[in-house]
Protein backbone atom coordinates (compact mmCIF):
# COMPACT_ATOMS: atom_id res chain seq x y z
CA UNK A 1 0.00 0.00 0.00
CA UNK A 2 2.97 2.31 0.71
CA UNK A 3 4.56 1.88 -2.71
CA UNK A 4 1.36 2.25 -4.38
CA UNK A 5 0.98 5.72 -2.88
CA UNK A 6 4.95 6.63 -3.07
CA UNK A 7 4.82 5.68 -6.92
CA UNK A 8 1.46 7.76 -7.20
CA UNK A 9 2.70 10.81 -5.54
CA UNK A 10 6.32 10.39 -7.61
CA UNK A 11 4.38 10.14 -10.96
CA UNK A 12 2.15 13.29 -10.09
CA UNK A 13 4.57 15.79 -8.57
CA UNK A 14 7.14 14.68 -11.28
CA UNK A 15 5.18 14.86 -14.27
CA UNK A 16 3.38 17.98 -13.09
CA UNK A 17 6.64 19.45 -12.69
CA UNK A 18 8.07 18.52 -16.31
CA UNK A 19 4.94 19.35 -17.64
CA UNK A 20 4.74 22.92 -16.26
CA UNK A 21 8.74 23.28 -17.98
CA UNK A 22 7.84 22.18 -20.92
CA UNK A 23 4.41 24.64 -20.79
CA UNK A 24 6.57 27.42 -20.09
CA UNK A 25 9.08 26.25 -23.22
CA UNK A 26 6.08 26.38 -25.13
CA UNK A 27 5.06 29.49 -23.54
CA UNK A 28 8.38 31.51 -24.70
CA UNK A 29 7.11 31.22 -28.40
CA UNK A 30 4.05 32.86 -27.74
CA UNK A 31 5.50 35.88 -25.91
CA UNK A 32 6.32 39.09 -27.56
CA UNK A 33 9.41 40.77 -26.08
CA UNK A 34 12.41 39.65 -23.62
CA UNK A 35 10.33 40.76 -20.34
CA UNK A 36 7.31 38.97 -20.99
CA UNK A 37 9.80 35.59 -21.33
CA UNK A 38 11.35 36.11 -18.05
CA UNK A 39 7.70 36.67 -16.49
CA UNK A 40 6.08 33.54 -18.60
CA UNK A 41 9.57 31.59 -17.18
CA UNK A 42 8.65 31.79 -13.47
CA UNK A 43 5.97 29.44 -12.73
CA UNK A 44 9.06 26.54 -13.95
CA UNK A 45 10.52 27.69 -11.54
CA UNK A 46 8.33 29.04 -8.79
CA UNK A 47 5.98 25.70 -9.36
CA UNK A 48 7.33 23.05 -11.83
CA UNK A 49 11.21 23.04 -9.74
CA UNK A 50 9.37 22.41 -6.10
CA UNK A 51 7.05 19.96 -7.21
CA UNK A 52 10.53 18.15 -8.90
CA UNK A 53 11.84 18.38 -5.46
CA UNK A 54 8.89 17.51 -3.88
CA UNK A 55 8.87 14.17 -6.02
CA UNK A 56 12.70 13.53 -5.22
CA UNK A 57 12.40 14.11 -1.77
CA UNK A 58 9.09 11.83 -1.88
CA UNK A 59 11.26 9.33 -3.30
CA UNK A 60 13.73 8.96 -1.09
CA UNK A 61 11.42 9.03 2.11
CA UNK A 62 10.17 5.87 0.29
CA UNK A 63 13.68 4.43 -0.70
CA UNK A 64 15.94 5.80 2.12
CA UNK A 65 13.56 6.02 5.11
CA UNK A 66 12.95 9.65 7.46
CA UNK A 67 16.70 11.64 7.77
CA UNK A 68 16.65 14.79 9.71
CA UNK A 69 19.69 15.78 6.93
CA UNK A 70 17.57 14.77 4.14
CA UNK A 71 14.94 17.09 5.07
CA UNK A 72 16.78 19.98 5.87
CA UNK A 73 18.35 19.73 2.72
CA UNK A 74 14.91 19.81 0.42
CA UNK A 75 13.49 22.29 2.72
CA UNK A 76 16.47 24.59 2.12
CA UNK A 77 15.98 23.72 -1.57
CA UNK A 78 12.64 24.50 -2.26
CA UNK A 79 12.85 27.33 -0.14
CA UNK A 80 16.49 28.80 -2.43
CA UNK A 81 14.55 27.32 -5.63
CA UNK A 82 11.08 30.37 -4.83
CA UNK A 83 13.29 33.03 -2.95
CA UNK A 84 16.75 33.03 -5.03
CA UNK A 85 15.20 32.68 -8.68
CA UNK A 86 12.46 35.36 -7.97
CA UNK A 87 15.24 37.89 -7.35
CA UNK A 88 17.10 36.28 -9.94
CA UNK A 89 14.06 37.76 -12.77
CA UNK A 90 14.04 40.51 -11.03
CA UNK A 91 17.81 41.34 -11.68
CA UNK A 92 17.97 40.16 -14.95
CA UNK A 93 14.48 41.72 -16.42
CA UNK A 94 16.00 45.04 -14.51
CA UNK A 95 18.91 45.06 -16.41
CA UNK A 96 17.29 43.65 -19.83
CA UNK A 97 15.32 47.18 -19.36
CA UNK A 98 18.38 49.07 -18.88
CA UNK A 99 20.33 47.58 -21.67
CA UNK A 100 17.78 49.28 -23.93
CA UNK A 101 15.86 45.94 -25.04
CA UNK A 102 12.65 46.22 -27.16
CA UNK A 103 9.38 46.52 -25.57
CA UNK A 104 6.02 44.93 -27.14
CA UNK A 105 4.42 48.29 -28.41
CA UNK A 106 1.25 47.50 -26.68
CA UNK A 107 2.40 46.69 -23.12
CA UNK A 108 -0.31 49.29 -21.55
CA UNK A 109 1.16 49.81 -17.77
CA UNK A 110 4.60 50.59 -18.52
CA UNK A 111 5.25 52.46 -15.58
CA UNK A 112 8.89 52.09 -16.52
CA UNK A 113 9.14 53.86 -19.36
CA UNK A 114 6.45 56.85 -18.52
CA UNK A 115 5.23 57.99 -15.19
CA UNK A 116 1.21 58.24 -15.18
CA UNK A 117 0.93 60.63 -12.97
CA UNK A 118 2.68 63.04 -10.53
CA UNK A 119 3.40 61.12 -7.92
CA UNK A 120 4.81 58.27 -10.38
CA UNK A 121 7.31 61.60 -12.21
CA UNK A 122 8.94 62.36 -8.34
CA UNK A 123 6.75 65.29 -7.87
CA UNK A 124 5.30 65.80 -4.28
CA UNK A 125 1.85 66.55 -3.62
CA UNK A 126 2.75 70.40 -2.54
CA UNK A 127 4.64 71.07 -5.90
CA UNK A 128 2.25 70.19 -8.05
CA UNK A 129 -0.33 73.28 -5.80
CA UNK A 130 2.18 75.54 -7.96
CA UNK A 131 1.97 78.43 -5.50
CA UNK A 132 4.81 78.39 -2.37
CA UNK A 133 3.17 80.38 0.64
CA UNK A 134 6.28 80.76 2.77
CA UNK A 135 3.90 81.20 6.45
CA UNK A 136 2.75 78.25 5.27
CA UNK A 137 5.87 76.22 5.49
CA UNK A 138 6.96 78.32 8.91
CA UNK B 1 11.80 -3.01 -0.35
CA UNK B 2 15.67 -4.01 -1.25
CA UNK B 3 17.85 -1.82 -3.32
CA UNK B 4 18.25 -2.50 -6.27
CA UNK B 5 21.75 -2.62 -8.19
CA UNK B 6 21.10 -1.62 -11.63
CA UNK B 7 18.97 0.22 -13.96
CA UNK B 8 15.40 -1.36 -13.28
CA UNK B 9 16.76 -4.25 -10.73
CA UNK B 10 14.81 -4.70 -7.28
CA UNK B 11 12.09 -2.36 -8.01
CA UNK B 12 8.49 -2.57 -9.82
CA UNK B 13 8.56 -1.18 -13.42
CA UNK B 14 6.24 0.90 -13.53
CA UNK B 15 8.32 3.44 -11.48
CA UNK B 16 10.99 3.49 -14.72
CA UNK B 17 8.66 4.55 -16.84
CA UNK B 18 7.05 7.01 -14.84
CA UNK B 19 10.99 8.40 -14.59
CA UNK B 20 11.61 7.86 -18.34
CA UNK B 21 8.09 9.81 -18.90
CA UNK B 22 9.76 13.05 -16.80
CA UNK B 23 12.90 12.82 -18.29
CA UNK B 24 11.36 12.91 -21.90
CA UNK B 25 9.63 15.74 -20.59
CA UNK B 26 12.20 17.48 -19.76
CA UNK B 27 14.23 16.55 -22.76
CA UNK B 28 11.30 18.26 -25.09
CA UNK B 29 11.67 21.71 -23.12
CA UNK B 30 14.96 21.60 -23.79
CA UNK B 31 14.85 21.02 -27.31
CA UNK B 32 11.95 23.79 -27.49
CA UNK B 33 14.23 26.16 -25.53
CA UNK B 34 17.56 25.67 -28.22
CA UNK B 35 14.93 26.09 -31.17
CA UNK B 36 14.23 29.77 -29.71
CA UNK B 37 17.44 30.84 -28.79
CA UNK B 38 18.06 29.85 -32.48
CA UNK B 39 15.06 32.48 -33.32
CA UNK B 40 15.39 34.61 -30.83
CA UNK B 41 16.78 38.64 -31.97
CA UNK B 42 17.82 40.39 -28.53
CA UNK B 43 19.85 38.90 -25.77
CA UNK B 44 17.28 39.02 -22.82
CA UNK B 45 15.49 36.38 -24.35
CA UNK B 46 18.54 34.23 -24.59
CA UNK B 47 19.73 34.75 -21.30
CA UNK B 48 16.35 33.37 -20.23
CA UNK B 49 16.22 30.49 -22.27
CA UNK B 50 19.29 30.05 -21.13
CA UNK B 51 18.16 29.77 -17.49
CA UNK B 52 15.10 27.25 -18.72
CA UNK B 53 17.71 24.77 -19.75
CA UNK B 54 19.82 24.90 -16.91
CA UNK B 55 16.88 24.21 -14.68
CA UNK B 56 15.81 21.30 -16.82
CA UNK B 57 18.87 20.00 -17.45
CA UNK B 58 18.72 20.38 -13.13
CA UNK B 59 15.60 18.08 -13.86
CA UNK B 60 17.08 15.61 -15.83
CA UNK B 61 19.66 14.77 -13.67
CA UNK B 62 17.64 14.45 -10.56
CA UNK B 63 15.63 12.16 -11.89
CA UNK B 64 18.68 10.20 -13.74
CA UNK B 65 19.62 9.61 -10.13
CA UNK B 66 16.17 8.44 -9.20
CA UNK B 67 16.06 6.15 -11.91
CA UNK B 68 19.70 4.58 -11.42
CA UNK B 69 19.44 4.50 -7.75
CA UNK B 70 22.38 7.13 -6.70
CA UNK B 71 22.00 8.72 -3.16
CA UNK B 72 22.74 12.16 -4.61
CA UNK B 73 19.00 12.51 -5.14
CA UNK B 74 18.68 15.54 -3.12
CA UNK B 75 22.31 16.96 -3.04
CA UNK B 76 21.99 17.69 -6.90
CA UNK B 77 18.62 19.89 -6.57
CA UNK B 78 19.99 21.37 -3.09
CA UNK B 79 22.92 23.01 -4.87
CA UNK B 80 21.73 23.71 -8.03
CA UNK B 81 18.72 25.77 -6.56
CA UNK B 82 21.15 27.53 -4.40
CA UNK B 83 24.04 28.56 -6.95
CA UNK B 84 21.60 28.53 -9.83
CA UNK B 85 21.19 32.70 -9.34
CA UNK B 86 25.21 32.96 -10.40
CA UNK B 87 24.26 32.38 -13.91
CA UNK B 88 21.43 34.58 -14.27
CA UNK B 89 22.95 37.17 -12.39
CA UNK B 90 26.07 36.97 -14.50
CA UNK B 91 24.00 37.39 -17.70
CA UNK B 92 22.96 40.28 -16.23
CA UNK B 93 25.81 41.67 -15.72
CA UNK B 94 26.61 41.31 -19.23
CA UNK B 95 23.17 42.88 -20.11
CA UNK B 96 24.09 45.90 -19.14
CA UNK B 97 28.03 46.25 -20.09
CA UNK B 98 29.23 45.77 -16.18
CA UNK B 99 26.92 48.91 -14.94
CA UNK B 100 24.16 47.41 -12.17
Amino acid sequence: MADIIAIVLVALFGITGSLLMVLSAIAMFRSNDALSRINVFSPATGLGMPLILVAAYVYTLWQDGFGLMRLFMALVGFLSLIIVSSVASNVLSRSVFVAGAPVWRRTSPNRLAEARDDEDAGLTERETWGDFDITDLD
Amino acid sequence: MARGTGFTGGRSCIVTIVLSICIGLLAVAILIGLLRVLTAKDMGSRAIVGDLVYFSAVGILTFIAMLVDLSIVLDVIFLASMLGVLATVALARIQTRGHR
